[in-house]
């Protein structure tokens, strides 16, 4: 993508009376890191970026924003924000549409077509985290590490996120502006890490989840990254009723991760921010991309594509399957 | 698991159909299983699927859920609700480790006193061959 065209729009963008500020990424302190950028004049559009290595999914700082209440007399800001998005982004945007969760005058989408992110965990394996800055770029067949003035050539199969191995949306599916023409969209690969546990015997399933829910320290990370959990009152922080209880330890977490999965169940629209920014590395994807496979199977639904549409978990069909009914 | 198991099943019943036809069983002296308490809800589209997570945490062995035919809901589609999100439930619980048998929907209406008997005799059936369901206990119930 051209750099100079992103800044340029992204200048023009932030500097409309309309727009409050933009939200983009832009290099981080150090090696590969990125950090959001949050625009408000042309210098600071100046500082974006768009990299194999912005992971990052934006939407979440739409609902993020605190609402303190206004002082008597001063009028709300009325203003949009404006938002750099790639496929993924531009779902959970899409869905928060059809949520009512922000409301169509309230973003204005820059859509970033995305030829497909690298995994941090991958990369800094494979080629180790510096103190220098480092960038990425991408290339016709992979990406290009550039390191002291080197550049190495990568295969996109050594570095490509798993997210966007399975992406099926590589394109912008709602946006105002567009930053690129459509990138190609690829086959996505199988989901073998879902179908691998489907097959699994119901005690196996349950030691496997054992294992990786008796990491969870209960840092909600998940939750506060998680573009769709956005609600003002959320059960976790509940204390009457207690849904779930507070304490560290196997079965809470579980009933923890279950009503996790099941709030984001025909909601989730994988971008994979959970289980980047997991400590414990648990795979929460496979439970999201589980529901959402068994979603689309059975109910034909997929969500974040349509921003008038109904939510999944608000509708029903009278046809719906009820082979599990006595 | 040994054969004298008698499991624990909490069932959630809506109040227009199922917990009448339940009521029809008790009044027709129609012989059931007692291992299930009975919660009334007012419709099935009310039972939150995190009660069904947290009957299990607090010592169920099975869930039963049970409401009105589909297109015969008080709430015109409460049922209908209830169906998709546990339906999910179900394909998550099982994803998850949660022995299927452990977890049930039905519909009875307020006449069938019979299926009622039914179901819970299935549904008690199931949860005695899946056994006692201790890896997913809160700990210190009783504090």
């Amino acid at each position: 993508m051209d750099l100079d065209k992103l800044r340029e729009t992204a200048a023009e963008v932030a500097g409309r009376d309309d727009v409050k500020y933009l939200i983009g990424w832009k290099k981080g302190s150090y090696g590969y890191r990125i950090a959001p950028a949050f625009v408000e004049d042309a210098e600071a559009a100046a500082e974006l970026i768009f990299s194999p290595l912005c992971t990052a999914n934006l939407a979440t700082y739409l609902t993020l924003v605190e609402k303190l209440p206004l002082p008597r007399g001063q009028e709300p800001d009325d203003r949009k924000v404006a938002l750099m998005v790639k496929g993924c982004d531009s779902r959970a945007v899409a869905q928060l549409l059809a949520e009512k969760g922000i409301h169509r005058d309230e973003v204005v989408v820059i859509g970033c077509p995305c030829p497909g992110m690298v995994d941090p965990d991958l990369l800094a394996e494979k080629y180790p985290e510096t103190e220098e800055p480092a960038e990425l770029k991408w290339s016709d067949d992979g990406f290009v590490i550039v390191r002291d003035g080197e550049e190495t050539a990568v295969p996109r199969d050594e570095l490509l996120a798993e997210k966007c191995r399975l992406c099926r949306y590589p394109n912008p599916v709602v946006n105002d502006i567009m930053l690129d023409d459509p990138v190609e969209t690829w086959e996505p690969a199988e989901d073998e890490g879902v179908t691998e546990i489907e097959e699994k015997e119901v005690d196996g399933r349950w030691a496997y989840w054992q294992e990786q829910f008796s990491n969870c320290i209960r840092c909600y990370s998940c939750r506060n990254v998680c573009p769709l959990c956005y609600c003002q009152d959320c059960i976790l922080d509940r204390l009457n009723p207690t849904w779930v209880n507070r304490s560290v330890n196997f079965p809470e977490n579980t009933a923890f991760n279950i009503a996790r999965a099941f709030h984001l169940a025909g909601r989730c629209i994988e971008c994979g921010e959970c289980e980047r920014v997991c400590p414990a590395n648990i795979p929460l994807g496979k439970l999201n991309r589980k529901m959402a496979r068994e979603i689309r199977d059975k109910y034909g639904f997929e969500p974040g594509l349509e921003p008038e549409g109904e939510p999944f978990q608000a509708s029903y069909k009278p046809d719906d399957p009820e082979d599990f009914i006595l | 698991m040994s054969a004298n198991f008698e499991p624990n099943i909490v069932a959630f019943l809506c109040n227009w159909c199922s917990y009448a036809g339940a009521d029809l069983a008790g009044t027709s002296r129609v012989q059931y299983p007692s291992n299930v308490q009975i919660i009334r809800v007012m419709c099935t589209g009310r039972v939150n699927p995190l009660y069904v997570v947290n009957a299990l945490q607090q010592g169920a062995d099975g869930v039963l859920v049970s409401g009105c035919h589909p297109g015969d809901c008080h709430y015109m589609e409460g049922n209908y609700f209830a169906r998709r999100r546990l339906g999910m439930l179900k394909d998550l619980l099982e994803f998850a480790g949660v022995d299927p048998r452990r977890f049930h929907m039905s519909w009875v209406s307020a006449s069938e006193g019979h299926k009622w008997k039914e179901v819970v005799e299935k549904t008690v059936e199931d949860t005695r061959e899946a056994g006692p369901f201790e890896g997913f206990r809160r700990r210190q119930i009783d504090w």
